[in-house]
């Protein structure tokens, strides 16, 4: 099946469409790496509007734009990060050194990425002193435009603009060379310290395959698995709720959004923010209500994950319902019956189903969590699978 | 005011892995192998390294984080590298010479302090991870005569501290046995067998002209002040007698020749001496490709 609407071919849109898969992957990088939300997005403007006053040039420059939209997809599935690992923290601290060579790994993939992106990812965290990682390159071995990266990085981390800049100076000489230093606190004071979001630059990507987003999609989805470490659930979950939409005569365009979102839903589960609960909900029995809290969590989380991403928006509705239950004590809403969106319904069922020992119990849900139609749906699905 | 050159040797020991892990080698042998920074990352991902230089100074940072296994630094020996011990008696004037040239009084007095200390410490792999600590320590004394007003001052032993803390957390094992010797290249290159040879060779000359941050620490470290990198070169195959182009080909074809048992060698060179070297490759292997990610920073992986 198709999962994304036909753009006809317009080249401009399927762009567009892969700019957007993009921006999902570095939020699921910023989860992955604890970054606050939006991390990914932001460090992608700074470094542009850093790189006209450090004198970058423009193919640079766009390459500095995805590279900082995937500065930390390389977290997702890391050791460092991964959930459920638990490492010494020598370690933890020696794999998270890898992050950014993995990440370059990953933006090799993605063939229509301008070419220099891939390697700014893999020296995004090199200091001019040679201890940073991964390559501990030193001096001017390392490029000016991923020094521009980990400056942007460092304004972002920063709660505090004017902190960054006091940051930045001290690392002159040490984490930057003094004129990339005193670059940045030139374009400090040029631009106050607020950085403006700006648009991908969609020229820069190569021509974009027919099957190129659905490639990628499934690429995210088998790396959020592995590190979550379900290794092949997602698949699981898009047969079974694909056969149920099938079933229940779901609308092309629910399906598609229910497709998209089966492979995505684990995002929010890969969150490691304060606010979310970073428990496996493979910990919990999916039909108890112990563990609700969790499931409602990360299905907020992964439809936040996609707020402002344009093409995800219909799957966002169906991910952050996920949790919500038939008969209307579910979370975080409490909607119930018609008020759930028929696709949500169906991936929570497909999501309780993979996860169960003894998958029978699932009738014994039919009418409190679930739709008894969508259950009947499933089971049918599974039966005719089996 | 010295010269801090721009142009460095740029090694990538994340794509030189990859390099190795698609050709399945799980040994690697680096007879030029400067500061051996890449061996330690290869090795912390599994694969087995053997290195070697004519710089002791290399030598001893690679018996600190490439030989070395386990042996670290606790606080209270870091603490007596960086800083005049009570009761030692030491040699303050052993780096006079360099004082108001490039280093102000009390940073000669702690070069000589640290050259000291340097020497007591216990074991190889101590000495190497100090060695290297206090080396990023006057890169950063030498850089800040450049850019005096741009770089924080830091206490010397407080810099010294925290990068020799630094150096610290890098030491690995990875359950194979890693080497580093102090030879020259042929001998580096026939003592070991490993699945794969990688050369980054000097460029024709290079030691005449070598940065002033590599050639003055083997200067402290030997604790003589006017020591040049040319007497650790003399006699050795990229020496003085590879001076002209043919003589400079030959000794590179010697080593291709040298590492026929090697199943393959990586040789990274960059665009503009490109042209020189892969004619010299490809006539020492007949499978020869070329991996250029950057001008400055391309493969010729070559097989039998």
């Amino acid at each position: 099946m198709t999962l994304f609407q036909d753009t006809g071919g317009d080249p401009r849109a399927q762009q567009r469409l892969l700019a957007d898969l993009l921006a999902l992957y570095g939020a699921v990088g910023d989860a992955a790496r604890g970054c606050r939300p939006q991390t990914s997005g932001r460090v992608a403007a700074t470094a542009v509007s850093l790189a006209g006053v450090a004198g970058i040039a423009p193919d640079l420059t766009d390459a500095l734009y995805f590279a900082g939209l995937l500065h930390a997809v390389g977290a997702i599935g890391n050791r460092a990060h991964r959930a459920g690992e638990t490492l010494p923290e020598r370690i933890a601290r020696m794999e998270d050194w890898d992050v950014p060579a993995q990440g370059a790994r990953i933006a090799e993939t993605i063939a229509e990425l301008p070419p220099a992106t891939a390697d700014l990812i893999r020296w995004q965290a090199e200091r001019w002193d040679g201890t940073g990682y991964p390559d501990q390159l030193r001096w001017h071995g390392i490029p000016r435009a991923a020094v521009v990266l980990a400056l942007a990085s460092a304004f972002v981390a920063c709660d505090d603009p004017e902190e960054s800049l006091g940051f930045v100076t001290d690392g002159a000489g040490r984490a930057y060379s003094p004129e990339m230093a005193r670059t940045f606190t030139m374009w400090f004071h040029t631009v106050g310290g607020e950085v403006a979001a700006v648009a991908p630059p969609l020229d820069a990507l190569a021509p974009v395959l027919a099957d190129a987003h659905a490639t990628l999609l499934d690429r995210i989805a088998d790396r959020i698995d592995a590190h979550l470490g379900v290794d092949g659930r997602w698949q699981r979950v898009a047969r079974l709720s694909e056969g149920a939409a099938a079933i229940l005569d779901l609308a092309p365009v629910e399906r598609n959004a229910l497709a998209i979102a089966a492979r995505i839903y684990g995002a929010g589960e890969v969150t490691s923010t304060p606010a979310v609960v970073e428990r496996s909900e493979a910990a919990f029995d999916p039909l108890a209500r112990l563990g609700i809290d969790d499931r409602a969590a990360h299905a907020l989380a992964a439809a936040a994950m996609l707020d402002g991403i344009a093409a995800l928006a219909p799957v966002a509705a169906i991910v952050g319902a996920r949790a919500e239950w038939f008969d209307g004590s579910g979370k975080p809403h409490g909607l119930r019956q018609k008020a759930i969106p028929r696709a949500a319904a169906v991936l929570a069922a497909a999501i309780a189903y993979t996860g169960l020992d003894h998958k029978d119990r699932i009738d014994g849900a039919a009418g409190t969590q679930f739709d008894p139609a969508v259950v009947r749906a499933i089971l049918e699905t599974a039966k005719v699978r089996a | 005011m010295i010269e801090l050159q721009e142009r460095t040797r740029r090694i990538s020991p994340s794509r030189l892995h990859e390099i190795l892990q698609r050709n399945g080698c799980a040994s690697m042998v680096d007879p030029f192998m400067g500061l051996p920074t890449h061996l330690n990352y290869l090795k912390r991902h599994g694969i087995a390294v053997h290195g070697g230089d004519l710089l002791e100074w290399f030598v001893r940072v690679g018996e600190g984080i490439v030989a070395n296994d386990l042996t670290i630094l606790r606080d209270s020996e870091v603490g007596e590298i960086v800083e005049m011990l009570p009761g030692r008696i030491y040699s303050l004037d052993t780096f006079k010479a360099w004082e108001g040239v490039f280093f102000s009084e009390e940073q000669c007095v702690y070069l000589s302090v640290w050259h000291d200390n340097v020497r007591n410490l216990r074991s190889d792999g101590q000495t190497g991870l100090a060695i290297l600590g206090l080396w990023r320590t006057f890169c950063y004394w030498l850089q800040k005569t450049q850019n005096p007003d741009d770089m924080p001052d830091v206490a010397p032993s407080e810099l010294a501290w925290s990068y020799i803390r630094e150096t610290e957390a890098w030491v690995v094992a990875n359950m194979r046995h890693n080497t580093i010797r102090q030879t020259d290249v042929l001998t580096t290159v026939e003592a070991q067998r490993a699945d794969a040879l990688f050369l980054a060779p000097p460029a024709r000359n290079s030691f005449r002209s070598a940065d002033a941050r590599i050639w003055m620490w083997e200067a402290w470290w030997q604790g003589n002040p006017y020591f040049t990198i040319e007497h650790a070169y003399r006699d050795s195959l990229f020496g003085a007698r590879a001076a002209d182009p043919p003589a400079y080909a030959r000794a590179l074809a010697s080593v291709l020749s040298a590492a026929d048992a090697y199943p393959l060698v990586i040789v990274q060179t960059t665009e503009q001496r490109l042209a020189d070297i892969e004619g010299i490759v490809a006539n020492a292997r007949p499978n020869v490709e070329v991996l250029a990610p950057h001008p400055y920073e391309i493969y010729l992986i070559a097989k039998k």
